[in-house]
């Protein structure tokens, strides 16, 4: 894949990930539940680019954080915000209204 | 090296690329808690094999420490071709200050910070490059200063001789080979004149009794300065026959520069070999000296301009 083509689908998912990590957050979780998590959903998410989401979210007061001991390890649990279910429902908002004009462009194209 | 050794290693040089402390401590607490979970989880222990494959996969720690820095610049984007410009400018008035320095022989105080000590050529060519530097890392402060803060300021511009995206390359065309061809002759002319009555100058220009301006031995210095300068801008306009490099524009105002300093720094009084009321030589002496700084200060913007092409054509490739 051309560094391009790389470049329009980091900015594609960049999107994505905020959206699908406020989603998977509207239950408590740490960094590595989720990257399984997304995993299993059928989707990779690069540790290196999900921490400092995680980051940016909690200072902008959209999740917040807690330290954890569980088991022998401590952990940095994340969870949603009132604000970030705010902004969640804004970006989910967004993406169906997205979602349908390309539906609708699709399904256009194809009949042409 | 121990397991944890290796561990810590990595995450120190993350650390490295960081800033705040108690920030970076927990962004390292966060990577390390992922990495040795990771390590268990699916290569089945924590040993050093096992870290080593967690850490290769996480990125190398330059590459991780950015993702964490995305979004602060030291200077904002749209700042940057401030930072350039700006120099250039305050580099152009500090390089005519130091022409000053070395042509009155005296230090001086420009409020309200610029201290121009007394130079000799040598030691301004040894100064320029500091005072490249500073004026380089004022603007950097001022415009990492407005970055910080946030606020959309709006900067102004200032333009000296062209502004940048008006100007053309220089294209090698018919004009330099004819002022190639007039430099050639009049350097030529100049050579012959001193080789034959070892000065440039003259107070009447007769071929059988010509009367010199200057006596001899200064005679001789300023007219091999004024010879230079006009090899200087002979060989300049040669070489750009062949080539539009700016660097030719860059070395001609360097050797320019440098040979007027030279000039400036010769004594007029006792040099005339023509009878001169003494209370009218400095006069005649600060009328030269005017005349050769307006040439020097010229020949200044001229060399901050072709950096300043220089620059801008290395930004854009």
């Amino acid at each position: 894949m051309d560094p391009e083509t790389v470049n329009f689908e980091t900015e594609m998912n960049r999107g994505f990930v905020q959206i699908l990590v406020l989603s998977l957050l509207q239950k408590d979780a740490y960094g590595y539940a989720m990257v399984r998590r997304i995993r299993d959903l059928g989707y990779e998410v690069e540790e290196n680019t999900l921490y400092p989401l995680l980051r940016r979210l909690e200072k902008n007061g959209w999740v917040k954080s807690k330290w954890e001991v569980s088991g022998d390890r401590p952990r940095k649990f994340y969870a949603i915000t009132g604000a970030g279910r705010k902004l969640l429902a804004a970006l989910l908002g967004l993406w169906r209204k997205q979602n349908d004009i390309l539906k609708f462009l699709t399904k256009e194209n194809a009949s042409v | 090296m121990p397991v944890s050794d290796k561990l810590e290693a990595y995450l120190e040089d993350i650390g490295h690329y960081l800033s705040g402390r108690a920030e970076r401590e927990e962004i390292l607490a966060e990577i390390r808690s992922h990495i040795l979970e990771k390590a268990e989880q699916e290569h089945g222990d924590a040993a050093a094999a096992s870290l080593e494959k967690v850490i290769s996969t996480y990125g190398p720690p330059r590459r991780v420490a950015e993702k964490y820095l995305e979004g602060r610049s030291v200077i904002a984007p749209a700042y940057n071709r401030y930072l350039f410009r700006y120099t250039a400018f305050l580099f152009a008035v500090h390089l005519a200050l130091t022409v000053l320095a070395v042509a009155v022989k005296k230090s001086f105080i420009v409020f309200p910070f610029v201290f121009m000590p007394r130079l000799d050529i040598m030691e301004a060519l040894m100064y320029l490059p500091t005072a490249f530097l500073a004026d380089l890392g004022l603007v950097t402060l001022i415009l990492t200063l407005i970055t910080r803060s946030g606020k959309d300021v709006k900067l102004p511009w200032p333009r000296f001789a062209v502004d940048l995206d008006e100007v053309k390359p220089t294209k090698r065309s018919v004009r330099n080979i004819v002022g190639f061809a007039v430099m050639l002759a009049v350097t030529a002319f100049g050579l012959s004149v001193f080789l034959k009555y070892g000065t440039l100058f003259f107070a009447r220009f007769d071929l059988d009794a010509p009367r010199l301006l200057f006596a001899a031995g200064p005679g001789r210095r300023i007219s091999l300065l004024v010879l230079g300068l006009l090899a200087a801008a002979t060989v300049g306009l040669f070489v750009k026959i062949f080539t539009a490099s700016r660097w030719t524009n860059v070395a001609g105002n360097v050797a320019a520069l440098v040979l007027l300093s030279l000039l400036l720094r010769q004594p007029l009084d006792g040099a005339l070999a023509v009878p001169v009321p003494a209370k009218l030589i400095p006069k005649i002496e600060l009328a030269l000296v005017l005349t050769l700084l307006v040439i020097a200060a010229n020949l200044a913007v001229d060399l901050v301009k072709n950096l300043v092409l220089l620059g801008w054509k290395k930004r854009r490739v």
